[in-house]
């Protein structure tokens, strides 16, 4: 756990750092980050604050809310090829927040739309577990499912040509470009409850990794906690989805590594697991802004870069972590 | 006194009978093993006890209660389970295994039935490192922690070696001597079944 200690204690330098890197180059720029002058009205403070600051930011929050979305995934599922994605989560998300904008019910960039995103999130994740006896089948079900859900999305997307409804490649392949300060609340706020409620779940996943019938067998109910883990996961997932889009493979990665390093314990590694994500995806967003000016690169393109590595050295160095 | 009693039970899987007019009557503090070929439906007849499996038609009582009417929690109260098909997919430690979940009365009984069934030297180690028998034996030190009237066990012996199968033979004679009832489905294969109270052959 120490370990993962310090590399939480790095964040707030890679934070700087990534503050101090972009498309615009900006003179002087450490002495512009430590003047600390949010209000000022000169183009390089702007650019820190107004521009860099929220999407770093951003990428912090996010890049822990999946970590912890992917570690629920596992634990509720029994299964460590479950994440978000594979589930039908993300396109469950998706597909809630483009139906909700396409009818009018709400528009993006509100808790509305964190709302429609959860119930899409939560709907779509309990067709897939109700449709699967056994792990295999759940990963089959999990793609069929987003398949689905995926394909709705983009149809409904061509179909109505909607600005606010951003393109189909927001939807499936995320980006942190269009992050703006509001959304911060949002995930701030969303990002404390699912970790309080992460943590209050997790000696109940542990639990539920022996098997759903020593669950019963104590007396305790497995299907509840799995709704409840299912529940922060959806709302996690709505949040991320909402205002970035869908980013994948994280999640499946950060719980991973983390249990490399912390061992399975899913208290440790609910901490752990978030902390590896916002290192990943703050380290995965800075350079997609900033390798190729003014072009951006996918971000998942530069996840996989960074994250792939270390889930194959993880996985190969802790190969009994689990099987 | 009967503490476990079944009525005609009728219970079909799939399209096969698997209880078929099956009645039984097992008295407090004894052990009785229930013995029969593959498929007869032993392991059946465990989850049905253990209110894990509802009967299609016919009456189960244990102590005096359907447990299919019973909430989770009463049914804790009322029996430990140990079923076969326990497999660990995490690097817990044994320890770790046994003591999730339990209560603090549980809790404090930990050491002790590590130390009966010889698991105190790989308390450390990892459950994925287990050998069959010692991964078996480990679900049941988690049931026997657990101070329960009724102890269900399905096939306790399946891979264990003659020391441990004595062992458990010792504990769960200690147990029907504490007054706890104990039912385990076996093997005729198991080896002699003396030791125990009754034993109620399952034919197919």
């Amino acid at each position: 756990m120490k370990k993962i200690y310090l590399l939480a204690a790095s964040l707030p330098l890679l934070i700087l750092l990534a503050l101090s890197i972009g498309a615009t180059q900006v003179d002087q720029v450490w002495s512009t980050i430590f003047a600390f002058d949010f209000t000022s009205s000169e183009l390089e403070n702007q650019i820190i604050w107004e521009i860099r600051a929220p999407r770093v930011i951003a990428a912090v929050i996010i890049g822990a809310i999946l970590g912890i979305a992917g570690s629920l995934s596992q634990a509720a599922t029994n299964n460590p090829l479950a994440d978000p994605a594979l589930l039908g989560t993300t396109a469950g998300a998706a597909a809630g927040v483009v139906i909700g904008v396409a009818t009018n019910l709400i528009s993006l960039n509100s808790i509305a739309a964190v709302v429609a995103a959860a119930i899409g999130a939560m709907l779509a994740t309990l067709l897939t577990f109700s449709l699967s006896r056994s792990a295999l089948q759940l990963i089959i079900m999990g793609i069929s499912v987003s398949a689905l859900l995926t394909a709705v999305v983009g149809i409904a997307i061509s179909l109505i040509e909607r600005p606010d409804l951003r393109s189909i490649t927001f939807w499936s392949l995320g980006s942190l470009a269009l992050v703006g300060p509001s959304d911060l609340v949002t995930l701030s706020i969303v990002a404390i409850i699912i970790f309080i409620l992460a943590l209050v779940l997790a000696p109940q996943l542990d639990l539920l990794s022996l098997g759903d019938n020593s669950v019963r067998h104590i007396g305790r109910d497995p299907q509840r906690i799995r709704l409840l883990a299912f529940l922060a996961l959806s709302v996690a997932i709505a949040a991320s989805v909402s205002t970035v889009g869908t980013i994948a493979f994280l999640a499946l990665a950060a719980p991973h590594i983390a249990r490399f390093i912390v061992g399975p314990r899913q208290r440790k590694l609910l901490i752990a697991s978030a902390v590896i994500g916002s290192l990943i995806l703050l380290i995965a967003d800075t350079a997609a802004r900033s390798i190729a000016p003014p072009q951006e690169l996918p971000i998942g393109l530069l996840i996989a870069i960074f994250a792939a590595p270390l889930l194959i050295l993880a996985l190969k160095r802790g190969q009994m972590q689990w099987r | 006194m009967a503490i476990i009693t079944c009525q005609s039970l009728f219970l079909k899987r799939g399209k096969t009978e698997v209880l078929k007019n099956f009645s039984l009557e097992i008295k407090q503090k004894t052990i009785t093993a229930i013995v029969g070929a593959n498929g007869s439906g032993k392991s059946t007849l465990i989850s049905v006890l253990a209110g894990d499996l509802e009967p299609d038609s016919g009456a189960v009582k244990v102590l005096n209660r359907d447990p299919a009417q019973c909430s989770l929690s009463e049914l804790a109260d009322v029996r430990s389970v140990v079923l076969q098909d326990q497999n660990f997919w995490l690097a817990f430690t044994v320890r770790e295994v046994i003591e999730m979940g339990q209560d603090q009365q549980s809790l404090a009984r930990v050491d002790e039935v590590m130390a009966e069934l010889g698991l105190t030297e790989i308390a450390a180690q990892s459950v994925l490192t287990l050998s069959g028998g010692q991964a078996q034996r480990v679900s049941i030190a988690r049931a026997l922690v657990r101070d329960t009237p009724i102890y269900l066990f399905d096939e306790p012996f399946a891979s264990q070696d003659r020391q441990s199968r004595a062992r458990l033979v010792s504990i769960f004679s200690k147990l029907r001597d504490e007054g706890k009832t104990i039912v385990i489905v076996a093997h005729l294969a198991d080896g002699d079944l003396d030791w125990c109270d009754h034993v109620i052959e399952k034919l197919a």
